[in-house]
């Protein structure tokens, strides 16, 4: 009797995940791309990056800016704002960390990391400032960036017009002018960044002159400290509030709970059409019942889906131990997730084995299975909502009614504010019983459904079948 | 079974049927395609169950309990396409509760046997039709069951394999064990079985021995040709003879109950020589179609039966 359900099972599971076409789709397809991800980001940083050297001319009509610009595009210059950039991507990483960012803090100073986060504006380009006088003919400037053949001594790699009420206002206006900037096609966009930089700089530092101010003291009025935000918790804990890492970690649970129902849902769906079009429904009928076929079959899918669980979890938490957020996860998180996933999987399973037992191919199961694929999609709709107020009457309503219950409530639960015990366990109890519900209307659709060939049921047909087994 | 009913929405697949097979016994039952055959068979094997009536298989309520002691080769055939066979069979024997060291041997063995050694490593799907139901065949009586049931199990085989296919089944039933078969093929049924039961549009119509058919069908009719028509005069006055009349090419003599043929056709040559002279054997498909249209007395339906069941006959060509 269990041996029988347990060979169903091992074969059910050792036929979906002892195949290439599963360890290919399942495991090294996201692991080609996680691989991928950096090699692309270095590919476009470093491979496509190149060198740009030339001659960039200035029409400064405000007749106060090119010396600033001279300076700023030499190569010390271009070096300088380089260097700056490269420190406030530090900061900026160091604020994502949030009270990690200390141990990170070596490492964030380490000169390698400076250098590779450098190596992100790509080669400095080494630029020749030539200046123009006011009156210069721009569109005999325009045509000298034209591509050409071959090098020519003549030829600009970039034409910037200063207006003439750049760095003084004009009378009653209300904005300066600006600059308008011509740059030869094909110019890698991070030196467009660096030559913008360095112009608005150096129209900056003219404007200052003028007025009479001293550029760190504008710095220093325009600069507010804001430490992180933090909330009180009902414990009095000052918490750093919702970061992206807290907001994400419930999104994470969620997927992962959909992704491993859906696969081994979907298996059996497929498996069930198989055996039925291949008619070995009914030798195997003729050696188990239907209800230990079905069992078998919806143990053996489980166990697909707790590989997928284990290992996608498993790269999480690892994820989260490295980026040392630990502490956003507990056992406790996990052994919740583990028990929705049985329940969402038996309530998704049921039906899953239900549909494939009443259809003859895969084609004639699109319709009947429309409805309960929408209903897991449901909850990307609402994890927003729930994650940004996981108390909500919403999230608390969501949480209860399945079949949303298992996903909403794990969104709520990785969420930073969890809900309290009694939610959980009320959620459960109203969850296990609907999937009990489900699995005895799919035993009785699967006992008439398997031998059925013909018309292609639909769910009104199915309703008669359980009232007829 | 008792008073076993069946449908299936408006149709009426198996009506009240009343049998019972006793054990060691060969068993076939007959009848043209749609008669409730399988129906019946599948609800023996618990994978329909009747809307009404008993049943009962090896002492047990139902073959639920009994499943591992039943060999089932069901009408269609089925494997698992992307498995292999010998992992097929032992996946078979397993859910028959036949696990154990010696099972592979057993697959193993068994493969040899019916000239598939060499595709215990092969893919379900690389098998041919022909070799798959010999697969089958084998997932059947792996684990030596005591009741054996074969849905139509000669139907797409070549002569050769279909030989072989009957030798194992003898076999099978030599060995001791309970024997059911279904068939189209009349003339089939009539070379292996010793327990006939027909069955016609969900009636039981036929339920005996071939003995006792053979008995109760006994031919009570001569054919013969006279060299010189005038001897049939004197045929009629033979004792035994009931009537003489005259019919296609000679005359047909009706004998009295409880008169020997072999006897009067002996007396019938010392009368008048004879260019032809025969016992009119009925065929299980005259006592099929004698029995069916007895009732329904229409002529129509005795042509279409019979062209149903030659239609049956040359699918199944003899071996």
């Amino acid at each position: 009797m269990i041996s029988k359900v347990a060979a169903i099972a091992w074969r059910e599971f050792s036929s979906t995940v002892l195949t290439k076409a599963f360890l290919i789709g399942a495991f090294l397809i996201p692991m080609l791309a996680a691989l991928a991800i950096p090699l692309i980001v270095k590919f476009t940083n470093e491979a496509k990056a190149p060198e740009l050297t030339g001659r960039i001319a200035i029409v400064d009509r405000s007749g106060a800016v090119l010396p600033g610009v001279e300076q700023r595009l030499s190569e010390e210059g271009i070096a300088t704002i380089i260097a700056e950039s490269s420190s406030m991507v530090q900061q900026q990483l160091a604020e994502q960390l949030g009270d990690n960012a200390d141990k990170w803090r070596e490492q964030l100073d380490n000169p390698m990391v400076a250098a590779a986060i450098a190596q992100g504006f790509g080669p400095t380009p080494v630029l020749t400032v030539e200046g123009q006088p006011v009156d210069a003919d721009i569109d005999g400037l325009r045509e000298r960036l034209k591509p050409m053949e071959g090098e020519s001594a003549d030829a600009l790699v970039g034409l910037a017009v200063i207006a003439a009420d750049a760095v003084q206002r004009a009378p009653d206006a209300e904005a300066f002018g600006g600059y308008e900037l011509f740059i030869r096609a094909k110019t890698d966009d991070r030196h467009i960044d660096l030559i913008r930089r360095g112009l608005r700089d150096a129209v900056l530092e003219a404007r200052y002159a003028v007025a009479g101010v001293d550029a760190g003291e504008v710095e220093a009025l325009t600069t507010v400290a804001a430490p992180r935000t933090k909330e009180i918790t009902d414990k009095g804990d000052a918490r750093e509030a919702t970061t992206a890492f807290n907001m994400m970690l419930p999104f994470v649970f969620m997927i992962l709970l959909i992704m491993s129902v859906m696969v081994g849902g979907q298996y059996l769906l497929t498996t069930t059409i198989e055996e039925k079009s291949s008619r070995v429904v009914e030798v195997l009928l003729s050696a188990v019942s239907p209800m230990q076929l079905m069992t078998g079959k919806i143990l053996g899918q489980m166990g697909v889906g707790v590989v997928m669980l284990a290992v996608y979890a498993g790269v999480g938490v690892a994820t989260l131990i490295a980026f040392a957020k630990s502490d956003l996860i507990s056992a406790e998180k996990l052994v919740y997730l583990g028990i929705y996933f049985v329940l969402a999987y038996f309530i998704f399973a049921s039906f899953m084995a239900a549909i494939g037992s009443a259809v003859n191919e895969l084609r004639e199961a699109q319709s009947l299975q429309t409805p309960v694929m929408l209903t897991v999609m449901l909850p990307y709709f609402f994890w927003l909502p729930i994650t940004r107020d996981p108390n909500s009457t919403l999230s608390f309503v969501l949480s209860m009614v399945p079949p949303m219950s298992p996903f909403a409530m794990v969104v709520r639960i990785a969420s930073t504010e969890p809900p309290p015990f009694w939610q959980i366990a009320l959620s459960m109890a109203i969850t296990a019983a609907f999937a009990l519900g489900c699995i005895w209307f799919a035993a009785k659709v699967f006992r008439v459904g398997l031998l059925m060939f013909g018309k292609p049921p639909n769910f009104k047909t199915l309703v008669r079948w359980v009232r007829m087994a | 079974m008792d008073g076993v009913t069946k449908t299936f929405g408006e149709k009426v697949a198996v009506r009240e049927m009343h049998m019972a097979v006793p054990e060691g016994a060969l068993y076939g039952f007959i009848g043209p395609n749609g008669a409730g055959k399988t129906t019946t068979i599948r609800m023996i094997m618990s994978i329909l169950f009747p809307d009404a009536g008993r049943l009962s298989v090896l002492g047990k309520a139902s073959a639920v309990e009994s499943k591992d002691r039943i060999g089932y080769l069901p009408e269609e055939r089925g494997v698992y396409k992307k498995m292999k066979v010998g992992a097929f069979l032992k996946l078979m024997g397993k859910l028959k509760g036949a696990a154990g060291p010696e099972l592979e041997k057993k697959v193993k063995d068994w493969l040899e046997r019916v000239d598939l050694g060499d595709c215990y490593k092969k893919r379900c799907d690389e098998l041919s039709k022909g070799m798959q139901q010999k697969v089958q065949f084998i997932a059947a009586v792996l684990h030596e069951p005591d009741l054996l049931i074969f849905d139509e199990p000669f139907s797409g085989l070549d002569p050769v394999n279909m030989r072989l296919l009957r030798d194992l089944f003898l076999e099978q039933h030599r060995a001791g064990r309970t024997v059911i078969f279904s068939t189209h093929v009349m003339h089939q049924a009539e070379q292996l079985c010793d327990h006939l039961v027909m069955i016609n549009k969900g009636d039981k119509v036929l339920d005996a021995s071939l003995d006792e058919i053979r008995d109760q069908y006994d031919p009570r009719t001569i054919l013969f040709s006279p060299v010189d028509p005038a001897g049939a005069e004197s045929v009629a006055s033979l004792p035994g003879v009931e009537s003489v009349e005259p019919s296609e090419g000679g005359f047909e003599v009706s004998l009295r109950n409880g008169t020997e043929p072999a006897a009067l056709m002996q007396q019938i040559l010392q009368q008048t020589p004879v260019s032809k002279i025969e016992l009119r054997r009925p065929t299980l498909e005259d006592v099929f179609i004698d029995i069916v249209t007895r009732d329904a007395a229409h002529e129509a339906d005795e042509a279409s039966l019979r062209a149903a069941l030659r239609a049956g006959a040359a699918e199944g060509a003899p071996a």
